[in-house]
């Protein structure tokens, strides 16, 4: 069961976001936001332009800009961490409150953001809600080597694991992976930019299926590809 | 050449008929994978002397579940043949001397690279673990702390940590087991969450070595294997490395 699902609940808490000064049933009020360091940092939208992002990357970000104009695509913001609320709600709804860690909390971070800028995931994911398409532009900084020049296979599992999730997600809201299937028939270059695109194939109950190719800039070449199940959670049933 | 020879490997898994693959891959002689050759990959692998530091062994921050199984398989190392893999900062430190086969070899200019699974430094935060592994079996062990910087779910790990994980210790074990370089496919069925900060044993086995490929197979579960946290199978491509050429 699991897994990116702190980035999909991030972004949903932006997508679908109450008006301000409006909280949602059973939280705490939110403090004033004051403009901490820390606090903007947790706030900064990580899926935009930075020094690191390539020719490559900032070129595919302009054309799926240009897709957004219509509102068929939609850029989907991703931070790099949970805002508290967001957690609380996670927690009360599916975890056994016994078990709830609070000293944990305050050092966490959602894993595909834990680096600085080019060193590690380097991505911006853009949705388009009539075909259930997600397609995550990714460049793998040097952090994420595998074999020598090339990325490391479990950083691509980690994005894939990542795009199909947030595209099982807008679909089912909050959803766990049950199976990730990922062949791989090229090995990607360190620090080139790729394209994740995956797709909703069948909704069955509570089980989501979705498929995904991983492709060059130019569309020319097949990294990889891979099928994953993911199941929408049961608020009745506790997770631990 | 190289290019469309590693197309041919990479679909070995589902055109068995393209065998014109033996001929045109780099020499590969199943005999080589045994013998001498594991030998002298091991010592490579597993320098007597090295300054380069060795992220496989215990810190602060592992949990006294990691530390008392890490000592349990330490006196397997003197007993009963296994071996505790170093884990340097880089995979180029593991394979000193030695290069990707010519076509697939990149330049190396990226400055500092990490491997993904000690990309996190700071002790405790990221991936800590270390892997046992035993060469006549073809089994490995690894003991895995996912920590806070590796979050998915609000107090879990991601599973592309453990995914990443699984690949790594799939990865060291087919290189050491058979010369494998390059993951050919993953599959991974999740079973439960991992809580952040706790201990994941993870079980590999070489299932079979065929048409150059190595097949292995992996459960990861809690210490008192009461909790599954998930199962997968890794298959990975063989191909040997080539010799440094002198500069």
């Amino acid at each position: 069961m699991l897994r990116s699902c702190a980035a999909r609940l991030r972004t949903l808490g932006v997508v679908c976001r109450p008006p301000v000064g409006r909280r949602l049933p059973g939280s705490e009020p939110r403090p004033e936001l004051r403009s901490f360091s820390s606090e903007e940092v947790i706030l900064k939208d990580c899926s935009v332009p930075n020094p690191s992002w390539n020719k490559d990357l900032r070129l595919l970000f302009d054309q799926f800009m240009k897709k957004c104009e219509d509102g068929s695509w939609k850029r989907l913001p991703s931070y790099k961490r949970t805002p508290t609320e967001r957690i609380q709600d996670f927690k009360t709804r599916f975890l056994d409150p016994k078990l709830m860690k609070e000293e944990q909390m305050s050092q966490a971070q959602l894993f595909t953001r834990s680096f600085d800028d080019g060193l590690g995931f380097e991505y911006v994911m853009f949705y388009n809600d009539i075909e259930k398409r997600m397609v995550c532009l990714f460049q793998g900084g040097p952090y994420l080597e595998g074999p020598p020049g090339f990325i490391h296979g479990g950083a691509i599992a980690t994005m894939i694991d990542a795009t199909v999730g947030m595209c099982a997600m807008m679909a089912g809201g909050i959803v766990m992976t049950a199976n990730l299937n990922i062949n791989y028939k090229r090995p990607i270059p360190l620090c080139s930019v790729v394209m994740i695109n995956s797709q909703l194939d069948k909704v069955e109950g509570r089980k989501f299926f979705v498929s995904c190719n991983v492709q060059s800039v130019d569309e020319k070449t097949l990294y990889s590809e891979a099928t994953s199940l993911f199941i929408k959670l049961n608020p009745d049933k506790s997770l631990t | 050449m190289i290019r469309r020879c590693f197309q041919v490997a990479a679909r070995l898994g589902h055109h068995r008929g393209l065998l014109e693959a033996p001929r045109i891959l780099p020499r590969l002689n199943p005999a080589s994978a045994f013998g001498s050759s594991t030998d002298s990959m091991f010592s490579r692998f597993l320098p007597e002397k090295t300054d380069l530091k060795d992220y496989a062994l215990p810190n602060a921050s592992w949990c006294s579940d990691m530390l008392s199984l890490y000592q349990e398989f330490l006196e397997k190392t003197k007993s009963s043949g296994w071996i505790k893999l170093p884990s340097f900062k880089s995979n180029r430190d593991h394979i000193q001397g030695l290069k990707l086969p010519s076509g697939l070899a990149v330049s190396s200019d990226k400055g500092d690279c990490r491997i993904f699974t000690r990309c996190i430094q700071v002790e405790g935060q990221g991936f800590e673990y270390v892997i046992f592994f035993q060469p006549s079996q073809k089994k490995s062990v690894c003991l895995f702390q996912p920590g806070p910087y590796l979050e998915g779910p609000p107090g879990f790990a991601h599973g592309g940590s453990l995914a990443a994980m699984m690949d790594e210790t799939f990865s060291k074990t087919a290189f050491l087991a058979g010369e494998g370089l390059f993951t050919l496919s993953l599959n991974i069925r999740f079973k439960n969450l991992i809580p952040v900060g706790s201990l994941v044993v993870m079980d590999v086995e070489v299932d079979k070595i065929e048409d150059q490929k190595l097949y292995m197979s992996c459960i990861a579960h809690s210490r008192d294997q009461q909790t599954v946290y998930a199962k997968s199978s890794g298959v990975f491509l063989q191909l040997q490395l080539e010799e440094e050429s002198p500069q």
